[in-house]
């Protein structure tokens, strides 16, 4: 019976609708969770609607690449780099997060509501010569909105930690946009993992060696004369 | 054969440049000078060459860039003003050996002979420039060589005040020149110059940003005021570079650019010449106030200016209006007056140089009786003198008679509002020839004349024979070129009807040398001559202290012209009763407002500071900020390429 379904793709192309609300679900807990050990497992939960996602395109389409996609995914986004995330915060014991800059959370997700529209309409442009299904045009938009998303929470959040996990979100955004447009080689996905699991390191070092918000770390940037930027000195 | 001159002339320079730092000696800043010296020969029988034939040369390009070549090219236009650098450059060689001499420090001696090399060869070649790319690469090495010139005294106050200014000036007409330059290619899509066949309103841009841009470094009021700076700041040979030859090239750029617009417009040529006739007349007011000797000279710079730019405007005007004749005799009646200009300004700069040197100060206040004392350096300066107040014979009276000439026939002239705004302009012209005569006659009597005011003055010391020999090149040129001014006009091909000024020149000498026959014989020669002191008003002698001094010389003028100088005086009083009826004390205080400094650079220095303090403020050196920029960034370039790309 599973088997009939996988092969009916107007269901398919459902189920992956649905996953696309389940992915700006997610990206809106990102934006607003104050607890890290839950907002880890938004981020893993919103790789693994990733996983999904690319597989239901891999019965839509038949492409042996997306199912490696799903696997790497599966594999880096919702195994390794969680799992290293939480030991750095069990290290240097942050469990929260409570401060924001510049946007708090109701603004922000008024802005990340502007921000779908924005880059639908954007895309509503670029894309009018081709012609693109609109399953894969919407893919295009959550994935680019989801990139700005994790754009808006690297800067609205405080902790060196949360903005790491921003930062995964964006590389989800440039993932799903990549699956429904651009046909990135499979070999560029595996590099952008890589590099994803040596930020998290570095994150580790910087995280551990020195403190644990990026404000703290400006501040000792400056007594140590390192960095003079700005006139507050 | 062209060929051959104009490289033998580049490498001439480049060595020059290069010799003062692989040999730092005495011998080698000689050599140096001569290396200029022999290629401003060369560089003169080429233009000679180019002018007489009307060769249009163009050398092989150097590749700087791929897709940027940078060609030599010359035609008449250019030879004209390569020909300006050559009558230029010989008299600051020679005068220069020995000058340079007197800086502090071999190091400061080394740098100023090669930065002066570097300074001729990038002025020669922006000249020479083939492209709009050559052309703003020689530019900028040529405001950046003059602007270590002038920072040559670089612990002083003074030279940082200067050179801070005439960076940031010479940086703004580089900036303009830069987007003229690029709405240029926008349109044609070439970097050559060539014919712009295009409509004027197409041009607009490109003309205003052009005319700023050369205005700037031509010193056009309002722009003016790096010039009273730079100049006494600099060297007195790289003074005569700069306001010789430097501002010509700028001239140069803007002749380059007008001349090849087909369709050019009105009010260019309005704006061009109210322009010209303001720079004109306020140079000139200006430079009767100022005592300083090298500032003085560099306001009268200004005014020069103004008179080049008067004919290039009036050019355009006969041009537009149909009149082919008086247009062309107003054009090379500018070119003309470029070119004296840089003979007799150099000249002037030159002895200027020779009279600071040997008092130690650049007050004329404090000078006085130097004929006694330097009276070679006083003929030069004479002459120089007499060239730029535009007496005949000399070149400097031709050149303004052109401009006459085209002003008195433009009553053929049909539209009423133009006819009226050129009797405006040409009473601003007959004012500010009065004024520059009355300003040199103040500058040669209170220098010159008279009895020393101070123990410099007294002590002052004839300059050296190299320097007087520099001098007295300019000054055989101004004399020759304005004897024989109609002939080298025919001989380049521009009949224009100019008077003969060899027969002029004759009958005055033929008349002066009478009265001197005169007055020499007619002595009284049988009456008893009584030899006595005269009539001291009571005094027992009389002392430099009873002589007109500078200020008292321009005061009546300065009386006439008070609401342009905008003198402030403020006055407080105390009185010892309370009706205000006894006077008990009070003070008096005289401002000069300098108005372009306070009331145009001010404002917009402080607002620039004002801004960039408040950029300065979005460097916090803050990740989230940076972050949140990249984020504004990315949105507003979305929102841009979706509705306007």
């Amino acid at each position: 019976m599973i088997s009939s379904f996988l092969a009916d793709p107007t269901f398919l192309e459902d189920m992956v609708r649905i996953l696309f609300v389940f992915v700006l679900i997610t990206a809106a807990l990102i934006l607003s969770t104050r607890n890290i050990a839950s907002l880890l497992t938004v981020y893993a939960v919103q790789s693994l609607l990733l996983v999904l996602i690319a597989s239901s395109l891999y019965f839509i389409e038949g492409n042996r690449t997306l199912l490696a996609i799903a696997a790497l995914t599966l594999v880096s986004k919702v195994l390794l780099i969680p799992i290293f995330i939480n030991i750095i915060g069990e290290k240097i014991k942050i469990s929260r997060d409570l401060k924001f800059n510049y946007l708090e959370p109701t603004p922000s997700l008024l802005v990340s509501m502007g921000l779908i529209l924005l880059a639908y309409v954007f895309l509503s442009g670029f894309f009018n010569e081709f012609i693109l299904s609109k399953l894969f045009f919407m893919g295009a938009v959550i994935g680019l909105s989801l990139t700005l998303m994790g754009m808006l929470v690297i800067f609205s959040r405080r902790k060196v930690i949360t903005k790491v996990i921003g930062y995964l979100t964006m590389e989800n955004g440039v993932l799903l946009f990549g699956i429904f447009v651009a046909d990135l080689p499979f070999i560029i996905e595996i590099l952008i993992v890589i590099d994803l699991m040596i930020l998290v390191l570095l994150t580790t070092i910087l995280a551990i060696g020195l403190d644990s918000t990026s404000e703290e770390y400006h501040q000792r940037l400056q007594t140590l004369k390192i960095w003079s930027g700005g006139e507050e000195q | 054969m062209l060929e051959a001159l104009i490289y033998g002339a580049v490498i001439a320079l480049i060595s020059g440049t290069a010799l003062p730092f692989l040999y730092r000696s005495k011998n080698a800043r000689k050599a140096s000078f001569s290396l200029s010296f022999i290629s401003s020969i060369l560089l003169l029988v080429f233009a000679g060459i180019v002018l007489y034939t009307g060769k249009e040369p163009v050398f092989p390009a150097f590749r700087f860039l791929p897709g940027l070549d940078f060609t030599l090219a010359a035609d008449r236009l250019s030879a004209g003003f390569v020909l300006l650098i050559a009558v230029v450059v010989p008299g600051v060689s020679l005068y220069s050996v020995e000058y340079v001499e007197h800086a502090k420090g071999e190091a400061r001696k080394d740098l100023q002979t090669a930065l002066t090399n570097l300074f001729i060869l990038a002025m020669l070649m922006v000249v020479l420039a083939g492209n709009m790319v050559g052309f703003l690469v020689f530019w900028e090495i040529m405001s950046l060589s003059s602007l270590m010139l002038v920072l040559h005294d670089y612990s002083s106050e003074e030279s940082k005040k200067a050179g801070l200014f005439y960076f940031i000036m010479t940086s703004l007409s580089t900036a303009f020149l830069f987007m003229g330059f690029m709405s240029l290619f926008r349109l044609t899509g070439s970097a050559e110059f060539g014919q712009l066949d295009y409509p004027a309103s197409l041009l607009t841009l490109p003309f205003l940003c052009l005319f700023t841009g050369f205005g700037i470094k031509a010193g056009l009021v309002p722009f003016h005021k790096w010039l009273p700076y730079a100049h006494p700041a600099a060297p007195s040979s790289i003074s005569a570079l700069m306001s010789g030859v430097m501002l010509k090239v700028a001239i140069y750029g803007f002749l380059r650019f007008l001349l090849s617009v087909s369709f050019p417009q009105l009010w260019w040529g309005t704006l061009i010449l109210v322009m010209g006739s303001l720079s004109a007349v306020l140079g000139v007011i200006y430079a009767l106030k100022e005592s300083d000797i090298k500032r003085l000279l560099a306001y009268s710079s200004i005014e020069n200016i103004g008179i080049i730019f008067m004919g290039i405007g009036l050019y355009l005007i006969f041009k537009l209006e149909g009149f082919e004749a008086l247009a062309m005799l107003s054009l090379v009646g500018a070119c003309f007056h470029a070119f004296n200009h840089a003979l007799f300004k150099s000249l002037l700069f030159l002895c200027a140089g020779s009279v600071v040197h040997a008092t130690g100060t650049r007050d004329i206040e404090a000078f006085g009786g130097l004929i006694k004392r330097m009276p070679h350096t006083a003929v030069l300066f004479l002459v120089g003198s007499v060239s730029i107040a535009a007496l005949p014979p000399t070149n400097g009276f031709v050149s303004e008679l052109m401009l006459f000439q085209a002003y008195f026939y433009s009553s053929a002239l049909l539209d009423p509002l133009l006819k009226v705004l050129l009797i405006i302009t040409l009473s601003v012209f007959a004012l500010t020839s009065a004024l520059a005569a009355a300003l040199f006659v103040k500058v040669f009597g209170i220098t010159f004349l008279a009895l020393p005011r101070t123990k410099y003055a007294e002590e002052a010391a004839e300059a050296t024979n190299p320097m007087l020999l520099g001098e007295a090149v300019p000054a055989a040129l101004c004399i020759f070129s304005g004897l024989f001014s109609s002939r080298i006009l025919v001989l380049l091909g521009f009949d224009l009807g100019i008077p003969d000024m060899l027969s002029l020149g004759l009958i005055l000498g033929g008349a002066c040398g009478l009265i001197w026959l005169a007055v020499r014989n007619s002595g009284p020669s049988e009456s008893p001559r009584i030899s006595k002191e005269t009539w001291g008003c009571g005094m027992l002698g009389q002392n430099s202290t009873m002589e007109y001094s500078s200020a008292g010389f321009s005061e009546p003028l300065v009386v006439i012209f008070k609401k342009i100088y905008r003198t402030e005086i403020s006055t407080t009083r105390t009185y010892s009763d309370t009706k205000e009826s006894i006077f008990k004390s009070g003070t008096v205080r005289i401002h000069l407002i300098k108005f372009f400094e306070e009331r145009l650079y001010l404002p917009a220095a402080y607002a620039v500071s004002l801004v960039s303090s408040q950029v300065s403020r979005m460097q916090n050196g803050k990740l989230d900020t940076y972050v949140l920029y990249v984020f504004i960034a990315v949105l507003t370039l979305m929102t841009f390429t979706r509705y306007y790309a």
